[in-house]
């Protein structure tokens, strides 16, 4: 195991693609020291802006990277990495684990946006909140996440699972707008409420919001009522609404909102 | 006394090609065709400027030496990790040109004001694609005019005079006749409705308010003008017909007409405030036009939904062009904010929000916008060139901006300016120094000198000339 240790505070983004565990397994101490590092303008050294620990831990067979403290400027740890595990103990910056292949990712504190984007399998854990795009894909692309997990226990922003084509996303706490935009396939869970125009534009998928909704989309249309829904293979009880959508795009992807935390929408019960 | 025509406006995004200046002694004394915006540039745009450089000394600006000022910025820019240089929008093509060269020799991030308001459209072009025109083509051929979240009468005074409903067409004809005998109408009733409530001495016209149908003007053969806004603007009242949205609704909105056009129902009776009825006749308006355009503004580009908002109207007009002939256009702000970002594209592949700090240029809006790169204050240094951020960014915004080391390039004195360390008062461009410039339609027209400038004031691009040599210089020393 290998722990970071920040030397100091950042202002500047630093931009460490390096740290992965796909990286460190290959080399040495003195050439995991050596990385290269951007912080704003300037190439740095892993060394010259982390505190470098080398563990030898029997417990896990797995190489893992432990970051202590706060990493919120950090962008890119864990981008691509295919095994291994990163435990955050902090704030973890922008693209955390972008195009992520594999692995478990922790997060004890807060994830900033694009966490998970484009990911391709592996899973990513926040303990707090995440900021918007989460599970998305680059901007002009429309390859968002296409398999994992990424399990929020706090609160996530704006446009969670952009363009997202499989994989699970599950906000324990409550979500912004724009959940599971242009969604292609895949499955959002939400606890919590949410701020509304979930689904839109979704061609296929699924989303379940078991807390309030202001509104459902014109461009939805009421499928029925269900008592449970499955999501990942458990059994969420409900009642909830099913919708259908989005018609504007000719989408079939299913919105499962839940009857007894949104009363206000009961006027759609006279088309079933 | 000279006379000099074909002038172009350096104002707004409708660039007016057909200005006429009158000069004597080196002073323009008379303004036509221009609008009011237009004229009180032309004529006052010298009464608050500032001659010489300024550099900040023990906590105030004093004047110094053009070399001075220059080796101050240039050091400034050169010791900076992650320096920001923003605005742009308000000088020409060349000077946006030698802007980019900075940045990338100095490893910062280059922004546009597209940032704080069409941004968002560009980043729904990225997503969608665009189904635009010249606004020549428009003029002729469009028989039925949107102006979506945008208010042309105040913001583009002559947008509506030049292009669109009151312009006269080869295919189109002006209906400026028609607004007029509506307005001498509308105030005819007033009036005959004043003079009959003080002789009667009751209001015998106020009466319930019936649900409004679509005008029989919207049904003729004519070029027709439909606003749909959250309220109701001077150019609302031009317009044959007015939508009134509710706030932060327009997204809805849009994707509802999506599904009516395609003859498809909606489970619900009213969207945004608009009952699906009306909606349904606005439909079959739209789908019966030969030629539509949609000018949209930073109603739809700023309220909540941002891109979103014009990913949905994209894709509308994708859509509606299944049906008939639709076109979409933003209604862009500053004069050359336009060629902004095609200067931009031309030279990175991207057209705001780039970041040279790895030595090649990347785009993210969102992580390299110089609004949020503010908000986390992560910049160490900026440049500000031809724009105001002090006045107009939020106030967290500006705390990070200021408490950095800041030049400003400006002609004017402003909010900017008075917090820099170091000011570079520069020439106007369009007046005092000629350039390229586009117009909202990507076409470029020239910007003209009129006037000589005063001696001290060098053009934008003149300036950051010698500023990129100063940093080439210094680098190399370093090096």
């Amino acid at each position: 195991m290998i722990t970071l240790h920040p030397k100091h505070p950042f202002k500047a983004p630093v931009d460490a693609e390096c740290i992965s565990p796909d990286v460190f397994a290959e080399k040495s101490a003195k050439e995991i020291a050596a990385l290269q590092i951007w912080e704003g303008n300037r190439k740095r050294t892993l060394s010259g802006l982390f505190k470098i620990k080398h563990e030898n831990d029997s417990s896990s067979k797995e190489f893992t990277i432990r970051i202590c403290g706060d990493v919120s400027k950090v962008r890119k740890i864990g981008a691509k990495m295919s095994k291994g595990n990163i435990i955050v103990e902090g704030d973890a910056g922008m693209h955390l684990g972008e195009e992520m292949k594999g692995g478990v990712i922790t997060v004890t504190g807060n994830a900033d946006s694009w966490t998970g984007s484009m990911m391709k399998e592996g899973t990513i854990e926040i303990k707090g909140n995440v900021g918007d795009y989460i599970g998305a894909s680059y901007r002009g692309s429309t390859q968002g996440m296409s398999g994992g997990k990424i399990i929020i226990h706090g609160d996530a922003g704006y446009e969670v699972g952009c363009f997202m084509r499989k994989g699970l996303i599950k906000v324990h706490g409550n979500i912004g707008k724009f959940a599971g935009i242009h969604m292609r396939n895949g499955t959002i869970f939400i606890q919590g409420n949410s701020e509304g125009r979930a689904g839109a534009q979704m061609i296929s998928g699924k989303i379940v919001v078991c807390g309030h909704i202001p509104s459902i989309l014109p461009t939805f249309t009421i499928d029925n009522v269900r008592p449970k829904v499955k999501v990942n293979g458990e059994k969420v009880e409900g009642p909830f609404y099913r919708f259908i959508g989005d018609l504007a795009d000719g989408g079939n992807g299913k919105l499962f909102v839940s009857k007894t935390k949104n009363t206000h929408l009961n006027s759609y019960e006279e088309y079933l | 006394m000279t006379v000099i025509t074909g002038v172009t406006c350096p104002v707004c995004g409708t660039f007016c090609d057909d200005i006429e200046l009158v000069v004597k002694d080196n002073v323009i004394i008379d303004v036509r065709n221009a609008c009011a915006m237009g004229a009180a540039k032309f004529l006052s745009y010298a009464a608050h400027r500032s001659l010489k450089p300024l550099v900040r000394k023990n906590g105030e600006l004093v004047e110094a030496s053009m070399d001075e000022a220059v080796e101050k910025a240039a050091k400034i820019l050169v010791d900076a990790a992650y320096p920001i240089l923003y605005g742009w929008s308000n000088t020409s093509c060349e000077a946006i040109r030698v802007g980019l060269e900075l940045a990338e020799e100095v490893g910062g991030v280059i922004d546009n004001t597209s940032t704080v308001c069409h941004g968002p459209s560009i980043l729904s072009v990225q997503d969608v694609g665009i189904a635009s025109c010249t606004l020549g083509q428009l003029r002729h051929r469009a028989d039925l005019i949107f102006y979506w979240a945008s208010n042309p009468w105040s913001a583009h005074p002559r947008h509506i005079e030049r292009y669109t409903m009151f312009s006269e067409g080869r295919f189109q004809k002006s209906t400026w006749r028609g607004y007029l005998s509506r307005l001498s109408g509308g105030l005819s009733r007033k009036r005959l409705q004043r003079a009959v409530n003080l002789v009667l001495r009751r209001d015998i016209f106020t009466t319930p308010e019936v649900k409004r149908r679509m005008p029989y003007s919207m049904f003729q053969k004519k070029r027709k003008m439909v606003v749909v806004d959250v309220r109701k603007t001077r150019t609302a009242e031009a317009a044959d017909y007015f939508l009134q949205v509710e706030p932060n609704k327009d997204y809805e909105l849009l994707q509802a007409m999506r599904m009516l056009i395609r003859d498809e129902e909606l489970d619900v009776d009213e969207v945004a405030g608009v009952p699906v009825e009306t909606l349904e006749e606005v439909a079959d308006i739209m789908v019966g036009c030969e030629l539509g355009v949609f000018f949209f503004g930073l109603g739809l580009t700023m309220s909540e939904g941002k891109h979103r908002n014009v990913d949905a109207a994209l894709h509308l007009t994708r859509d509606l062009n299944q049906r008939t002939k639709f076109l979409i256009m933003p209604m862009r702000g500053h004069f050359n904010v336009t060629g902004v970002n095609i200067v931009f594209t031309w030279q990175t592949g991207y057209p705001y929000a780039i970041d040279f700090s790895h030595g090649y240029p990347r785009y993210n809006p969102g992580e390299t916008s110089v609004i949020d790169i503010l908000n986390r204050d992560e910049a160490d240094a900026s440049l500000i060139v031809a724009s105001d951020p002090v006045a107009h960014f939020p106030r967290k915004t500006v705390q990070n901006l200021v408490k950095n080391p800041l030049i400003a390039i400006d002609p004017e004195v402003s909010p900017t300016t008075l917090l820099a360390d170091v000011v570079f008062p520069s020439a106007f461009v369009g007046i005092e120094a000629e350039g390229t410039a586009y117009r909202m339609d990507h076409v470029p027209l020239p910007l003209k000198k009129i006037v000589e400038p005063p001696k001290t004031c060098l053009s934008d691009e003149e300036i950051l000339r010698k500023i990129l040599q100063k940093v080439h210089k210094m680098r190399r020393n370093q090096n």
